[in-house]
């Protein structure tokens, strides 16, 4: 309600309306009486002038005061302009009947329009209510934060009261401290705000006391409708933030589903994982054993063979379930050093020269790359992962090629490629999510997690992974970053002295 | 040296010390065990094995511990044996004393390959007569004289190279941290200056090995540092 009423602080002085009456009443009294009708009996149009004080008090300041003007523009007319005058004596019946007469159609008509007036301004003033009540929910509906509701609250009651000072209080759950909004009108921050509030009215929901607005106001009076206003003014609020939580709420039970699931899929997918090494190595060791078969020598070889490789794969699963559960719990945070990309590829390769005999491994990444700023055994175990899965899924006897090269001096491309089937394009993005298999579980060992992991330790980085397909194979792609804040290059080189 | 080394292993887990002591002593080797860091700190004193194995997680102290009250009186060559494999214990292990770090799980060829290397290591401190000539496939380096031949041939290298693959050499075999390399080679202050060593590194396998991009003879130690491979 931004209008400006020069009376609203006048107002506020009781029964100032009905001084106003009579003020009014006078004046026009002052008016007509030059227009006296010396000696005319014909005062008949006077009393229909005197109509208009009546309605315009009616008007203006509402019944009673209407009806106030009535019996003083009755008393008025008597005693300025019915003969005898200046005094209140009737000589004439016919006087005395226009006289009640007057004061029977003024009265009525102040009522009237009075009542009229009053039930406008009920109008115009639900009509406000309302406005502001949709404003409310407007500013209300789409916040998704608890603060910007405490905001946005303080805010509208602030314009809708004409509030000096509003502050919205939210109590927070746990021993975060209460959300606290405080607002200052600032056209009327020349008053100096007193510490006790003028209203408070409680955010009460359904399940238990949520905070409370605090209002402060000159003059410290709230009509009917104002209470009624800040009392809808509180429940928008309490709707508004239990919304908010309950979808907090949602949402945390959702990240609990989640994170039980990627549990329950991570120990079935593991304890079956590391059942088939210890199986294999089980069936080995006891077969060597046995005194009941005599091993030859190569067959002898060939199973104890099986138990090193078994072993492999069971550390490089606890290698991989270890970085899972790091990256799980954001903690991974990469120790950066400058390193050679070269020497980082040779050591995984050497790491997995038994797992890659059955393939070519052609590697092509020059020791002349720029250095890199890594975690060389985080990149170490991102091109064990790749390897490890290119040589999975292709074919024995094919080729698997890791090749890396510098982009626009800020960046290193690798890309790891095999001649294995391509995976369907919707699909691409998806390998690299926990646990996700384009093939059964139960066709290719590994526990799901390998390239989950490569993501986290690449994106770590500041790095992006991809895959792709091609013509005649497939490609895990990554880049690394070379300019990192905190690492700068500066080498000088000597010269051999000749 | 005696005709057979005698080995100290100090491991809280009462299968790797059956494994080991069964394994080493197939291998020639002298074996005596302890489960606690006290006690392999008394037997040490009490029988000056010729190398000590050390796990990292005992229960009454931290293996780091053992090594750093070792070497308060002895140089006898530790090599590390523990599921740690973190760069940064191994850095600390390696910085405290030790010679040289094997993770769990480990090839036994290989740990019977890293046990030669440590006693030939302290044999030669022993004498106090180190070679002055070291041979790597086809590079002979020449400590005394400053001088590097590959296939007869000299290299030349800049100072700082020669510094490199000297201290590289005269601790042939060992693993050396970086941050040793670049104290000792350049400078304490530059300890951290990883990218110093990486280039100077590059520049010397260029020249030493046959195939810079899959070195044989400074080899890498993934995150810790380098090895210089000597012919056995």
């Amino acid at each position: 309600m931004m209008r400006l009423n020069p009376f609203r602080k006048l107002r506020a002085i009781r029964g100032i309306e009905y001084l106003f009456a009579v003020l009014v009443t006078s004046l026009f009294t002052l008016i007509f009486i030059p227009f006296r009708p010396e000696g005319g009996q014909d005062y008949t149009i006077l009393s229909l002038l005197y109509l208009l004080p009546v309605v315009l008090s009616s008007v203006v300041w509402g019944l009673r005061p209407g009806v106030l003007a009535a019996v003083a523009s009755f008393l008025a007319l008597n005693y300025f302009f019915i003969p005898p005058y200046y005094t209140l004596l009737v000589h004439h019946t016919q006087d005395l009947l226009v006289l009640i007469v007057f004061l029977g159609v003024s009265i009525t008509i102040g009522q009237l329009v009075g009542r009229v007036s009053k039930s406008l301004a009920e109008t115009t003033a639900r009509e406000h209510e309302a406005i502001h009540l949709y404003e409310l929910t407007m500013h209300l509906a789409g916040l998704q934060d608890e603060k910007a509701i405490v905001s946005a609250l303080a805010e509208q009651t602030l314009i809708t009261f004409h509030a000096t000072r509003v502050e919205v209080l939210v109590e927070t759950k746990g021993n975060t401290p209460a959300q606290i909004v405080r607002l200052e009108d600032r056209l009327q921050s020349g008053q100096q705000i007193v510490g006790i509030p003028s209203f408070i009215t409680p955010l009460q929901s359904a399940r238990g006391f949520l905070g409370e607005i605090k209002l402060w106001r000159e003059p410290a009076v709230l009509t009917k409708a104002e209470e009624r206003m800040l009392n809808t003014f509180a429940s928008q609020g309490v709707s508004a933030l239990e919304r908010v939580r309950l979808s907090q709420a949602a949402s945390r039970a959702r990240l609990l589903e989640e994170s039980d699931r990627f549990k329950s899929s991570l120990l079935s997918s593991v304890s079956h994982e590391l059942r088939t090494p210890l199986a294999t190595i089980k069936a080995a060791i006891t077969s060597l054993r046995s005194k009941t078969v005599e091993w030859d020598t190569e067959a002898r070889a060939d199973l104890l063979a099986v138990v090193e490789e078994e072993t492999d794969h069971l550390n490089q699963l606890v290698g991989n379930l270890l970085n899972m559960s790091r990256i799980e719990a954001g903690a991974l945070k990469p120790q950066r050093s400058w390193n050679s990309l070269a020497d980082i590829v040779n050591s995984a390769v050497e790491r997995m020269h038994q797992q890659t005999e059955r393939h070519y491994l052609e590697v092509d990444v020059s020791a002349d790359l720029p250095l890199v700023p890594v975690d060389y055994l985080l990149i170490e175990q991102v091109f064990i992962n790749l390897i490890s899965n290119s040589t999975k899924y292709s074919a024995e006897s094919t080729k698997i090629g890791i090749t890396a090269h510098a982009v626009k001096d800020d960046q290193l491309h690798v890309m790891v490629q095999n001649q294995g089937p391509h995976v369907q394009e919707e699909h691409l993005e998806r390998i690299f999510d926990k646990f996700y298999r384009v093939t059964a579980a139960d066709r290719v060992t590994g526990a799901g997690l390998g390239l989950s992991i490569c993501k986290g330790i690449v994106e770590a980085h500041g790095g992006r992974i991809w895959a792709e397909n091609l013509t005649g194979g497939f490609a895990f792609n990554f880049t690394l970053p070379l300019r990192v804040e905190g690492f700068s290059l500066e080498v000088g080189i000597e010269r051999v002295d000749e | 040296m005696n005709s057979q080394p005698h080995i100290l292993v100090i491991d809280d887990e009462a299968q790797i010390l059956r494994a080991l002591r069964t394994i080493l002593s197939s291998n020639q080797f002298k074996v005596t065990v302890a489960s606690r860091g006290e006690e392999g700190l008394a037997l040490a004193a009490a029988i000056s094995p010729d190398l000590i194995i050390l796990d990292l997680s005992l229960p009454d102290m931290d293996g780091v511990e053992v090594c750093e009250r070792l070497r308060e009186w002895t140089q006898v060559p530790i090599i590390i044996l523990s599921v740690r494999e973190s760069e940064r214990d191994k850095v600390i292990a390696l910085d405290k004393g030790a010679d040289d770090y094997l993770t769990k799980p480990f090839g036994i060829e290989e740990l019977l390959a890293r046990i030669r290397v440590a006693l030939r290591h302290s044999a030669q401190n022993l004498g106090s007569q180190k070679s002055q000539i070291i041979t790597a496939g086809s590079i002979v380096i020449d400590l005394a004289l400053h001088i590097v031949t590959r296939s007869g041939e000299e290299v030349k290298l800049t100072a700082t190279e020669f510094k490199l693959v000297a201290y590289l050499a005269a601790n042939a075999g060992r693993v050396l941290t970086n941050q040793s390399i670049l104290s000792r080679v350049w400078d304490p202050a530059d300890a951290d200056r990883v990218e110093y060593l990486r280039v100077y590194i590059r520049q010397l396998r260029k020249k030493l090995e046959e195939n810079p991009d899959h070195p044989r003879i400074i080899c890498n130690e993934p995150g810790i540092g380098y090895r210089f491979m000597v012919d056995e």
